[in-house]
Order: C-alpha cells, then structure tokens, then sequence
C-alpha cells in the first residue's frame, strides 16, 4: 500500500475545476467494478447468510428459523470429514505443491538447455481442466483399468497398486492429481522471481564462497518471499474450491473418505434440496475463509511494508 | 512413483560445485524424468485417441496403441452424439470460443484500468476496494450459481451466452484487477507524472503510457482467463441454452460413466480437441507468462 | 396401433383444448429437461421427441450431463429465475416436494380424460399425483432387485437353478471362489452400494425394508434384522475383487457377462447395455428376481417420470399435455421400454417379442408381488424417502463397505444419520 500516495505535484495542481473533474475520471473508470463486484460479493453472500437462517428447503424462502443449520452441519459426517479433508488435503497441497514448484524452478534456473520446451512441459497441466485431470488420473490410478493392469499385463501378476481404492490412501491420490495440475504454475511463478533476483547479491556470496545452497537459502529464498504470498494466494484458492477435481477422481469416496466441503455445499443446494444448510455450509466456508486468509493478508501486508521500507 | 517421493532422493544426487559434468548430467536426468512423469497423463490420453476402444477397454487405459487409428478425432469432432444430437464437438467448441473471446478480452481490459485507477491515482479507500476484490477471487462457484441465475433472469439474459459470458466477465474482473494491480503498481510513477506535467488525462496516460508498458500482463492475465473461462463447467451448464452449450457440457457427456458402453477411444479425442486452445495460447503465451511475471506482476 | 393413437391423442387434446380456454390456435411445443445425455437412455428419449413430433409438437430438449445434480441445479436455477421448463425429468418423492410449491402445472383433466388412474400401476398413482393430483406422467417401470448370474460361472459350480435364499446365495458364492471366480462384481460409487444393500435388506424381510426405507422407523433402522443385512453385506464384500472403489456400473456388468465374476445386482438398465454389448440371455447371462428368505416374490420398484410445471405461454400449455399423452401412449411406451430394459409403466401393454426375457419376468414377477403385498418403492433410487436421508443413508452405507465397521455399529449409525436430518 505504500506506493499509492499520487505524486505530490498533482495535487498541488489540483484546484482548477477541470483538474477536479479529472481527478473524479478514475473514480468513474472504477465504478462499474465497485458496483459490480459489490453486487457480486456482498449481496450474494448476504443472500446466502440470509437463506442460512432460514426455512428454505427446496426453494428460497425469506423467513426466519435460527442458527439450527449451522449446529447441525456439525453432525453430519459428509460435512465433518469433508472439513477436515480439506485442512489436511489443503496443507499438503499447498506444501508440496510450493516445494516441488521451488524445486523445479531452481533446477530450470541452472541456465538448462531447451528451458522454452521444458518450461511449457511443466506448466502445461495448469491449462488442462480439474475435471480432465481427475479422469485421467482416474484411469492412471485404478487398478482395473490403469497402472496395476498396464504393469500386470508385462507380465508381474503380483503387482498391486491400490492407492486411491484405499480409504486410507485415496486422499493422497487427490494429492497427486492436485500436485501435478498446479507445480508447474508454481515453478513458472517463482523462475519468474528468481530472474528478478539481484545478481550482484549472488556474485557477492559466491566471492565470499558460500555454497549454492546457503545461496539460495540466504540470498534468493527471501527476495522472492512476495511471490511466495502470491503462490499461496492462488493455492489457497485452489484448495478451497476443490470439487471437480475430486468429483472426477474419486467420487468423494472411497465411502466418503475423499470427501470435501464444496461437494457438501454443492449436494445440499442441489441434490438434497436443502438450500439453508447448504448456505449454512457455505458461509461456515466463508467464516474458515476469512479465518485462514487473515494471517496471510497479514504477512502480505507485512512483507509490503518492509520492502517498501527498504526501498 | 510421486514427485514428492523424488525430491530427497535427487537431492543427494546433485553433487555441490565439484564435479561439474556429473552435475549437469544429474541435472537433466532429473529434469527428464520429471518432465516424463508430468507428460505421462497427457501421454495417456493422446495414445488413447489413436486406439481401437476395444482395446483399450480389453488391455489398460494405458497402452500403446496396437492397431492405430484416426477415426477417434474425426468422430469427435463432427460425429459423436452429444446430448441426443450426432453433431460431434465441433458447434460445442465454437460456442466456447463465441463466449470465451469477448469474456477474457473484456475482464482483461476491465482489468488494466482498474489495475491503473487503484494504483497510480489517488483513490480513496483503493485499499478496502482491492481487499474486497480479492475476495471476489475466493467465492466458491456453488455459493453464488443461484444469486447469479435471479440475477440473469433479472437482467433478461438467462440460458444465452451473453449471460454466462456476463458471469465471467464479473467474476474474472476480480482476478485480472488483482493480477493488473499488483503489475502495473511496479510501473515507476516518474512515468505517470511526467505524462501528467505534459498535460495528458487519465485516458491518455492510460492509452499512451500504461498499455505500450503492459504487454506482458496482459497476456498472462489473458491466458489466465482464457484457461479458466473456457475450462469452467459449472457455469456452463446452469447458465447457457440448451442448443448452444460450450464444451465442456459436451465433454461432461461424453466421458460421463452413467451411461451407454463408455467410447473412451473419442472421449479421449474429445478431451484432447478441447484442451487444444488453452494449450496452444500457453505454448504461445509461456514465454511472455514468465517475461510478465518477471515485471512483477506477483509481487 | 399407431391410429389408435392418434385418434385418442386427438380426443385428448380437443379435452384439453376446452379446459385451456384461449389456448386455441396454439402450436403445440415443449422443452424437456432431462439428464439423459448418451448411449441407449439418449436414444431412448430420441424416440420420445419423434413421437411427439410425429403428433404435431415442436420437440425441444435440454440434457445435462454428469450427475443428476447437475440436472437439479438447472432445474433450481431455471424454477428460482422465473421461467421454469415445461417439462422435466423428476422422480420418487421429489415430483410431491415440487408439487407443494405450486409451481406444478395440474394434469388432472388429461388423467381423466385418458384413464390413467386404471392402467398405471397402484404403486406409482400415489407418486405420480401426490396429493390427488396428478403432475407427472409416468414413462416406465424399472425392477431394482435383479440378480444377474454368469452362465459360465453357473456352469463351473455345476449348477443350473439361481439361488433363492440368501442361504443358497452365500453356497453358491463360496463354490464360486473356490473355482477362482470373482463371487460378486460390483461398482464402487454411493448408489450402487446403496442399489446392493436395499436388495439384500428386502431379500431378508420386506417389512424390514417398509419399516426402514420407507416409513425411516428408528427401531427398524437399528434393529436385528438391519444387523443382519448387514451382516450378510460384509460377507459379500468379502466375495468382492479389491478394485471395485470408484468403478462405474457397467464394467461389473461386463465383468459378469464375460465370466470373470459370478453374480451382480443391478437394476434392469443393465439390459440395454448387455443388448449393445451383444450378450445374449442363456449363453452370457442368466436373471432371476434377488433371493427372498421369505420365499415370496420381491420387487423394488423404480420408475423414471416427467414433471410439468405451470408455463404462461399458450403453445407451451398445449405442448404439456401433448408430451403428457404421447408418453402415456401403449406405442411409446413400448418401444421406450424396450431399449431401456425397463417395462411399461402401464398395466394393459402387452410385452412382445421384442422384450428381452429378463424383461417379460419382469412384468410376470411384479404381478406376483403385487399379490402377496411385496412390491416395494426404491430407496436408493429416490422413490422412497426424500433425497436428504437417502444421502445420509448413502454415507453409511458406503463407509461400511469400504471400512472394517461392525455390522452393529452401521446399523446404529443408520439410525443416528436418520435422527440428525430431521
């Protein structure tokens, strides 16, 4: 935010009527989007909080009947595995998604060969759609149609590989899939960043004969924390959304075991016809939103400030 | 055989300054390999549309194809029968590009302004305006389908492509205003102030200055858009006539298991046609995505 | 058979044209929501719209894929923006939740005028005109309780009668494992577990099933009785390949088919799909009703219907009650049926030649268990209790399948997933 105050000669300026009318020419550019997304955000999501309290089953009902939905979302087991699937499928998405995207990056950074040809292979996922990836792992993954029959067929009858069929497992199938689709987003994002790198910092530590890992740890890792927050960011949103996806792959199941709450949402808005508890459900959503992006808008503001301080 | 079980393992590898040649070969075997596993779903599907669907349904999903075909792409396009209809894909994909085009062109120019307005004019509450946007960008689509469908059918657009490309361009503003913010708020304001001393407006600077500067943003928020817009299903379906449907409907149909014996032969084609456009703008854009990125647009 | 139609599709509409006043004129057309995308249910409703066609309506249609859901959405998404379809795809307890918003368009004068009340069978006039009036037309009558056995497999235990009993069943399975085969072929996604075990709970006693399925009685749900169905669901998955999660429903059908497994229950859409397969009854299959401890005939019912809800427009008005009667028509119901592996949802059709033999036994077992009181509606195929238990059945069902829960602890989390969505 420390870039936003307008150079101060304009102001100045800024008394003849023209120049006042001129001053309003971005608030005017901007109005539609304020509108629009005002309309967008707060009135849906007001919309939604008020169907939550409210009788309404098959169709909107504007009435009020309490915060029943919202206790009894807490019984139900398709909601409560589905949250914590997604607290565990979100932290070792975003996790492994970052290091293997980091790791890429870093690799790609070794002044390698051919990197236009690698670097689209590795970003090209991101283009292929949630629902396309769940099939096609989908058939990876299944035993009876994928790698546990391809490998068979070659002649090991004893090869099994029963990921996703596996409650325990499934959700780290989803992992995969999820990994595969947005790492080389990652790795793109952050080769970006590194290219930004001052390079007289990295001459320095390698005359003082710092190794290339302390250089990266001490030099280069800081100086893209930014895009970091940015990656999370898109992660974040990724991981809350996550539906086709897993829709796809698994089903949700095995049983409800992959599970999350946007098919919950989703199930109860539609399928079940129950529009107050699936609103209930989405604005829980909104609330565990709202708790999770806090801190990071937190350290996004933070790391803002103290570049801009230090620029 | 994930990537993250990989990872410790190829860092032993990679030997540390000393011997330089069996670094780089580490180096590139690593990047192969990866890069084979990241080609291996694709590898799938392009096998897939060039075998026989008994085949694929008597061996694996994975396969070499052992009699080649080429009928799958042709089926696929202008043949299959898509939701009682044997038009193939091919009305399916032009209705995608019909509302995909406008949709991403608009939100990217919406975007662009937006992007200048917030960051280099004084604004107030710029702030809580660019807090309350990326919001936008988190609201999971089940939430707001039905507030958009009173909204549509408010505006007289239900079940057209107008409408659905109305949805994405209000919702995709959100992200192209983040994306456009957090570039052009690295665009030195000397720029900006001199235009300004020269005596040019808000249009002007923006025409003169800001979009000569902006190339690189503008594709990557471009072929964001794009991808996301034109993979979107969700939306596809509630919001579009039931005569001009874009592809992702017709995909959902094709490849769906809960009916008729499953064509995995020129569903696979199917999938491959409709994932050609994303794929030729990032195979296109990728070099400009990274050149964006690197003016700052993450930062 | 076709000018038999016409004339009455004739006295129908000039019926309706009375009691729509100023509709006349109209050009009758209509625009049906349906989720039948593909493959045989697609041809099936193209058969539909050719009819229509031929009796003089503009025929439009909107199929959604995926899941039905999808569908739903649509159709809330359609109903909540004012302009709701003409006609659309509903079933089960559903067609009631709809009718008591009101939006329904009323079909009581058709009805009456065509005699539906005497040809439909009983146990769908109540779910077709939920409270006394009729707003959904009726298409077919799907039999969920099948049991289809591999011939081959039959051959390899030396056995040609299919089992009876749960007894005999489990004999038979055992044998069949003992020969290597796969006992049981099944898919691995929530309604074909579900499609499973209402088949085994209504093998075990049908007043099990009415008192759990239908009426959702908490002592029922975690009764002995639902112990033992589950007792017997443990056992069968047990005889289950490991790969079964996440399968759809037609590669156990094949897998059946072609003799790698033993047996797979299945509602009767299996039939089209063996038909476009080319499996022949006898040589690939064999199909007889689920085994029944009680040793009278059972029958889950499942019929697919089409709702019409209140249009404004004069041509849509007429265009309803043109759809409503060329699906009520013996002619469409025929060839509809025969595709789809289903039986008419009208009583008078006479089954010809071009029904498959499973679907003759169809028909002759749901008049024998109409006699003995044992015809029963769906669960897992929403014709029983509304969609929100069916899913938190769903769940548990699924869960224990998939996990090493006890047959005692499923049963009291039935009944705690009942307790929770009231």
């Amino acid at each position: 935010m420390s870039n936003l105050p307008p150079p101060p000669a304009f102001k100045a300026r800024g008394k003849s009527r023209a120049a006042r009318i001129a001053q309003l020419i971005p608030m005017v550019v901007l109005l539609p989007t304020i509108i629009t997304t005002g309309l967008y955000i707060f009135v849906f999501v007001g919309w939604n909080i008020y169907l939550s309290v409210s009788t309404s089953t098959l169709l909107p009902v504007y009435d009020y009947a309490g915060f029943d939905a919202y206790e009894r979302l807490w019984r139900n087991p398709r909601w409560t595995t589905g949250v914590w699937n997604l607290a565990f499928f979100g932290v070792l998405y975003i996790v492994l998604s970052t290091v293997v995207g980091v790791f890429l990056a870093i690799l790609m950074d070794q002044k390698v060969k051919a990197e236009n040809l690698l670097r689209s292979i590795f970003l090209y996922p991101i283009a292929i759609s949630f629902v396309v990836t769940g099939t096609t792992w989908q058939w990876i993954l299944n035993p009876s149609t994928g790698l546990e029959a391809f490998v068979r067929n070659l002649g090991w009858d004893e090869f099994t590989f029963t990921l996703i069929t596996n409650r325990e497992t499934a959700m780290y199938a989803v992992v995969i899939a999820a990994v595969w689709h947005a790492s080389g987003f990652v790795m793109v994002m952050v080769l970006a960043a590194l290219r930004g790198v001052d390079h007289d910092m990295v001459k320095a530590g390698q005359i003082d004969g710092a190794g290339m890992m302390k250089i990266y740890r001490r030099i280069i890792l800081p100086s893209i924390w930014p895009v970091m927050i940015s990656v999370l960011i898109i992660l974040l949103q990724f991981a809350i959304k996550t539906f086709d996806l897993v829709l796809a792959l698994t089903h949700g199941g095995p049983g409800i075991s992959t599970t999350f709450p946007a098919m919950f949402v989703y199930d109860r808005l539609f399928a079940a016809g129950q529009l107050s508890q699936g609103a209930a459900a989405a604005v829980w959503m909104l609330i565990g939103l709202v708790i999770v992006f806090l801190p990071v808008m937190a350290l996004a503001w933070v790391v803002r400030r103290q570049r801009g301080g230090a620029a | 055989m994930s990537v993250a079980e990989n990872i410790p393992d190829l860092d032993r590898k990679r030997p540390i300054g000393a011997k330089k040649l069996a670094g780089r070969i580490a180096l590139y075997t690593t990047l192969i390999i990866l890069a084979l596993f990241v080609l291996m779903p694709l590898a799938v599907i392009v096998l897939n549309s060039l075998r026989v669907n008994e085949d694929i349904l008597r061996e694996s999903f994975i396969g070499w194809p052992t009699r080649i075909t080429f009928e799958n792409w042709g089926v696929a396009w202008s043949e299959a029968c898509i939701n009682a209809a044997c038009t193939g894909v091919r009305p399916y994909f032009w209705a995608s590009i019909l509302m995909v085009v406008p949709a991403t062109l608009i939100s990217t120019a919406i975007g662009l302004i937006n992007g200048f307005a917030l960051t280099k004019w004084k604004m107030p509450f710029a702030g809580v305006v660019f807090v309350c946007i990326t919001i936008g960008v988190f609201l999971p689509p089940q939430v707001v389908l039905l507030p958009w469908a009173i909204t549509l059918s408010a505006l007289g657009l239900s079940q057209s492509l107008a409408g659905l490309a109305l949805v994405h361009i209000i919702q995709g503003t959100c992200f192209t205003t983040l994306f456009c913010r957090n570039y052009l708020i690295n665009l030195p304001d000397d720029l900006i102030k001199a235009a300004r001393i020269d005596g040019a407006g808000f249009f002007r600077t923006f025409w003169k200055i800001v979009v000569p500067l902006s190339p690189p943003i503008i594709i990557v928020t471009i072929i964001w858009q794009f991808t996301f817009i034109w993979n979107e299903f969700l939306y596809a379906v509630t919001f579009a006539s039931s005569d001009f449907r874009p592809i992702t409907a017709a995909l959902m149909s094709l490849n769906a298991d809960d009916t008729g014996v499953s064509e995995y032969g020129f569903g696979s084609a199917a999938v491959l046609i409709a994932a050609i456009p994303p794929l030729v703008i990032y195979f296109l854009g990728g070099r400009y995505f990274v050149r964006g990125l690197t003016q700052g647009a993450v930062k | 058979m076709t000018k038999l139609t016409k004339t009455k599709l004739g006295t129908t509409v000039a019926a309706i044209a009375l009691v729509a006043a100023g509709a006349a004129g109209a050009e009758p057309r209509t625009n049906m929501l349906h989720q039948w995308h593909s493959g045989a249910n697609a041809e099936a409703i193209q058969v539909l719209g050719e009819m229509y066609e031929a009796a003089g309506g503009e025929w439009n249609q909107t199929a959604i894929a995926g899941h039905t859901s999808n569908t739903i959405a649509r159709l809330r998404a359609d109903v909540i923006s004012g302009s709701p379809p003409a006609a659309v795809q509903l079933k089960g307890p559903e067609i009631g939740e709809w009718a008591s918003t009101g939006l329904t368009a009323n079909l009581n004068a058709l009805a009456e005028a065509e005699g539906w009340e005497d040809v439909v069978s009983a146990e769908l006039v109540s779910v077709m005109a939920p409270h006394g009036e009729w707003v959904a037309a009726p298409m077919n009558i799907h039999r969920i309780d099948w049991m289809w056995a591999s011939a081959s497999a039959m051959d390899a235990i030396g056995e040609t009668e299919l089992p009876t009993t749960w007894d005999q069943f489990n004999d038979y399975a055992a044998r069949m494992a003992e020969e290597g085969i796969i006992p049981v072929a099944h898919g691995g996604q929530d309604w074909i577990d579900a499609t499973l075990f209402e088949v085994i709970v209504q093998g075990i006693s049908t007043d099990l099933y009415r008192d759990a399925f239908v009426d959702l009685d908490l002592d029922a749900l975690q009764g002995e009785d639902m112990v033992a169905a589950f007792d017997q669901l443990r056992l069968m998955v047990g005889w289950m390949d490991p790969a079964f999660p996440g399968r759809g429903w037609e590669e156990p059908l094949n897998m059946m088919a072609q003799g790698e497994a033993g047996f797979y229950f299945h509602g009767d859409w299996a039939i089209g799909t063996m038909n476009a397969a080319g499996y022949v009854y006898g040589e690939d299959y064999l199909c007889a009703g689920a085994p029944m401890n009680s040793g009278e005939p059972g029958y889950i019912l499942n019929s697919d219907s089409v709702v019409f809800f209140e249009q404004s427009d004069p041509d849509f008005i007429e265009g309803q009650a043109l759809l409503a009667s060329t699906i009520m028509t013996p002619d469409f119901q025929t060839v509809f049926n025969v595709a789809k592996g289903s039986i008419p949802a009208r009583m008078d059709v006479e089954l010809g030649d071009e029904f498959n033999p499973c679907q003759h036994r169809s028909l002759a077992d749901l008049q024998a268990a109409t006699e003995t009181d044992t015809v029963v509606l769906s669960m897992a195929h929403n014709m029983s209790v509304p969609e929100r238990f069916r899913r938190a059945m769903f769940t548990v069902i699924s869960e224990f399948i998939t996990s090493d829960m006890s047959s005692e602890d499923a049963a009291r989390a039935m009944a705690e997933a009942v307790i929770n969505e009231y």
